[in-house]
């Protein structure tokens, strides 16, 4: 009979060694699923799962912290994972937190991540609603990727026949080659912008002239608005005309004195011959001279009345101003 | 003393009371009619040996008289009861009355000569006491003369040891009716021998009623009180081993030259 | 209806194996029950057997172990060799090995003891003795098998663990705690408990036909040991047939 109280002892040994290491490895397991311990509830809802399992773990910044006991659909774009979370972790987790779900590496098991949020919140009760992030799933990333893929791909394929091209083409390579041209356009540019500036000027002076002018403004203001005036200008203009023939005409008449003059004192004959042999013609041809002397004053005298005169006397003024300050600007630069 | 001029003396139990009543017993496997309604009655006291020729259905008979085998038709009343309609509760209830003694001996090899006599005491006497069931097992070995292998292992015994102690075993609940199962085959005639005395010994003592299966004529003529003959499912004769012994019958004739 | 040889053999075996079970079931659930016994076997088959299988667990552990290493380490995850070689034989190894083992070491000695008994009529002997042979042989071996096997199968997988454990520490240096936090953090609830389920079927299969192959065993002691012999046979390939059930029953229900 002590043998078989013996061989019980052993036998319950055994049996109890058994259950012991079972309870303890279900209790290890149970210990990271938290299947045991306390826990508190908390929710979220999302749009898109994207494979998440009940039993999958929720991590709280990366620190195992339960898992997901719950999947259920809300509405056709909702659904609400409920999670069991450690109530150890519950001071630690803000109302604020953000829910998103992720990868336990690039392929590993989905995850449900809880981010703690900067701001300040209140702690997290039991059967909370967390704000959820929905990030970009690997499909959706994978297929941005893809399209970048493509548009670089035809962006190289035209880079590449482009510079092809300017490898091909000597014009191209010439010029780049040539160092003289640089100085050529160089100066080309400064002609080109001093002409500028001059149109500018001129662009500015033609602007007043045409805003004088619009204004009635000024001789040709006056000259192009106003009828009475105009036709004055006319006859005066008519006038200096006819002057300007007589004076024409005195000229090409002293032109031919002067030759008929010069031919008689080179023959010995004709007046200037004469003159130059007889001082009394001689006389008389210094007189003549003082006449035509008198004569262009007498004209020039005219036209300083002319330019006195109240018609015109705007355009003069006008004319000496801008002579003026183009020596002026002149002298300057 | 003279053991077969007890056995004169115990014809007087032929007139007692059946303690078992087989009629009309029928036993069949697939086509091969072993039993084939087979009659028997044993009376309180008396000792009826079963001749008959190997695999005609001697064993069969006795099993079917115990339980262990059911009988395809027939009636087999022991003790005032029909055991062919019994469940396993009434079938344990009778075995405590019927001790059977099997061929081979049956001892329970994983256990000692005490625990293998401990083991009927304590299946069906529940409530007995450690110091009782003792003083059954010493009594018992004792009548067979082998108290000291108490301690021993049934494969450290001879055969006859073992064939004494699988009698002690089946004498150990005190039943009224014992079966014996070829008693004495396998043993050499002296051991053989033994064993018929021993047998007869203890029919005396106990005054139980018994059937006995054998075909070795020594141990027939020493226990049995009447013989039967069975022969093709039948009991083809049934008397005294000398009117037998005397019969014209040629098929009861061939078992006794 | 005639059913070439082979063949009806098999169904005919296969009929009463199913008629065997069904009474182990009526007797297991009926009174009286032989706790007794019950508690014998469970020492018998259950404790006597782990020396067996914590040995071959453990050779299994470091073998495996050692031979996953080269593997490992030519993918970069050799941090994962307690993983990996903890959810194999939690999973597999440590079961089926176990089942195997029992099933040669106690299937056979089941199907040759009831034999033996059997054919000396001990069984017979313990049916005139007041006992029913299918409580107290049976009901007692099949229960005991299937109920120590999934221990001696936890203990397996323990010895195994620490086999690999030392694998681990043969080449390389891993702490205990590292070891073990890495071992549960990769096992779950659906990889231990289908294992410890199946184990019960394996253990009831081979106690089972153990029992049935020395219950009904035949033709003296050369029927003895063939019911040794067939008995370990038949139920090792049932293991096999079990654990293909096991795998694709869990997968159904989603546990896999």
């Amino acid at each position: 009979m002590a043998k078989q109280t013996v061989n019980n002892i052993k036998l319950g040994l055994f049996v109890i060694v058994g259950l012991v290491l079972l309870v303890i490895s279900l209790y290890l397991i149970g210990k990271n699923s938290s299947f045991f311990g306390s826990n508190i509830q908390l929710k979220a809802r999302f749009h898109n799962v994207n494979g998440l399992v009940e039993g999958n773990n929720v991590r709280f910044s990366g620190i195992q912290a339960g898992t997901v006991k719950k999947i259920n659909i809300i509405d056709d774009t909702t659904i609400e994972v409920t999670m069991q979370v450690k109530k150890s972790l519950k001071p630690f987790i803000h109302k604020n937190a953000l829910a998103n779900i992720g990868n336990e590496g690039l392929m590993g098991n989905k995850v449900i991540n809880i981010i703690p949020n900067d701001e300040p919140a209140p702690v997290i009760d039991d059967n909370d609603l967390l704000t959820t992030k929905q990030r970009a799933n690997t499909d959706e990333i994978f297929q941005t990727l893809s399209s970048t893929n493509n548009n670089l791909q035809d962006i190289s394929h035209d880079l590449a026949i482009t510079v092809r091209r300017i490898n091909n083409s000597q014009g191209i390579w010439k010029l780049f080659n040539d160092t003289s041209i640089s100085t050529y356009v160089n100066h080309s540019l400064k002609n080109i912008d001093n002409a500028a500036a001059q149109v500018n000027d001129m662009a500015k002076v033609l602007n007043n002239i045409t805003i004088d002018m619009q204004h009635g403004k000024g001789t040709a203001g006056v000259l192009f608005s106003d009828e009475k005036s105009g036709t004055d200008l006319k006859t005066a203009i008519s006038h200096i005309n006819n002057a300007s023939k007589e004076a024409d005409e005195l000229i090409s008449k002293l032109n031919k004195l002067t030759e008929q003059t010069q031919n008689d004192l080179d023959h010995g004959h004709g007046i200037a011959h004469d003159i130059l042999k007889d001082s009394l013609e001689a006389k008389k041809l210094k007189n003549s001279l003082s006449n035509i002397e008198k004569g262009t004053a007498a004209f020039s005298e005219d036209m300083e009345a002319l330019k006195h005169n109240f018609l015109t006397r705007h355009y003069f003024k006008e004319e000496r101003r801008k002579k003026k300050r183009k020596a002026n600007s002149q002298d300057s630069q | 003393m003279d053991i077969v001029s007890a056995k004169y003396q115990n014809t007087a139990y032929q007139t007692g009371e059946p303690v078992i009543t087989i009629s009309k017993l029928k036993k069949q496997f697939g086509k091969n009619k072993v039993l084939d309604e087979f009659d028997l009655t044993l009376h309180k006291g008396e000792s009826i040996v079963v001749l008959g020729r190997s695999g005609a259905g001697k064993s069969v008979l006795i099993k079917c008289v115990i339980g262990l085998m059911q009988a395809d038709s027939g009636i087999i009343d022991v003790l005032g009861k029909d055991i062919t309609t019994f469940n396993h509760h009434e079938l344990d209830k009778m075995r405590m009355r019927v001790g059977f003694l099997f061929q081979s001996n049956a001892l329970y090899d994983s256990m000692t000569i005490r625990e293998n006599l401990e083991f009927p005491m304590r299946r069906h006497l529940t409530n007995i006491s450690a110091k009782e069931s003792e003083e059954r097992i010493i009594e018992a070995l004792t009548n067979v003369g082998l108290a000291h292998t108490v301690d021993m292992m049934p494969a450290e015994l001879s055969g006859g040891m073992q064939k004494r102690i699988a009698l002690a075993r089946t004498l150990i609940l005190k039943p009224e009716i014992i079966l014996y199962d070829e008693p004495t085959t396998g043993l050499d005639p002296i051991t053989g021998k033994e064993i018929s005395t021993l047998i007869v010994e203890i029919q005396e003592k106990y005054q139980t009623s018994s059937i006995i299966i054998s075909h070795d004529m020594k141990c027939v003529k020493t226990t049995a009180d009447r013989v039967a003959v069975l022969l093709n499912g039948k009991c083809h004769a049934i008397d005294t081993y000398d009117m037998l012994e005397k019969s014209e019958d040629t098929l009861v004739k061939q078992f006794f030259e | 209806m005639k059913i070439p040889g082979p063949g009806e053999e098999f169904l005919n075996e296969t009929g009463a194996i199913a008629r065997f079970t069904g009474s182990f079931v009526r007797e297991t659930v009926s009174p009286r029950y032989e706790i007794k016994e019950f508690i014998r076997q469970c020492y018998l088959i259950g404790y006597k057997s782990l020396p067996l299988i914590g040995l071959t667990g453990f050779i299994m552990g470091l073998v495996l172990t050692m031979q996953l290493r080269p593997t490992m380490i030519s993918y970069g995850v050799e941090a994962k060799l307690p993983a990996m070689v903890s959810l194999s034989i939690v999973r597999e190894i440590g079961p089926v090995i176990s089942a195997l083992i029992f099933a040669g070491k106690i299937g056979s000695s089941i199907g040759a003891q009831l034999g033996s008994m059997r054919v000396t009529e001990q069984i017979d002997a313990m049916d005139v003795s007041g006992t029913n042979p299918m409580k107290f042989l049976v009901v007692t071996r099949v229960l005991a098998a299937t109920l120590m096997l999934p221990i001696l199968s936890i203990l397996s997988d323990t010895i195994s663990l620490y086999g690999s454990f030392l694998g681990v520490n043969i080449r390389s240096h891993m702490s205990v705690h590292l070891f073990i936090n890495q071992v549960f953090s990769i096992l779950n609830f659906t990889d231990i408990l289908p294992s410890i389920i199946k184990t019960f079927f394996f253990g009831f299969a081979i106690g089972i036909v153990g029992c049935y192959k020395g219950y009904y065993s035949k033709n003296g002691t050369e029927g003895v040991g063939h019911s040794a012999n067939s008995a370990v046979v038949l139920s090792s390939v049932i293991v096999f047939i079990l654990d293909l059930l096991a795998v694709q029953i869990t997968d159904l229900l989603g546990y896999n």
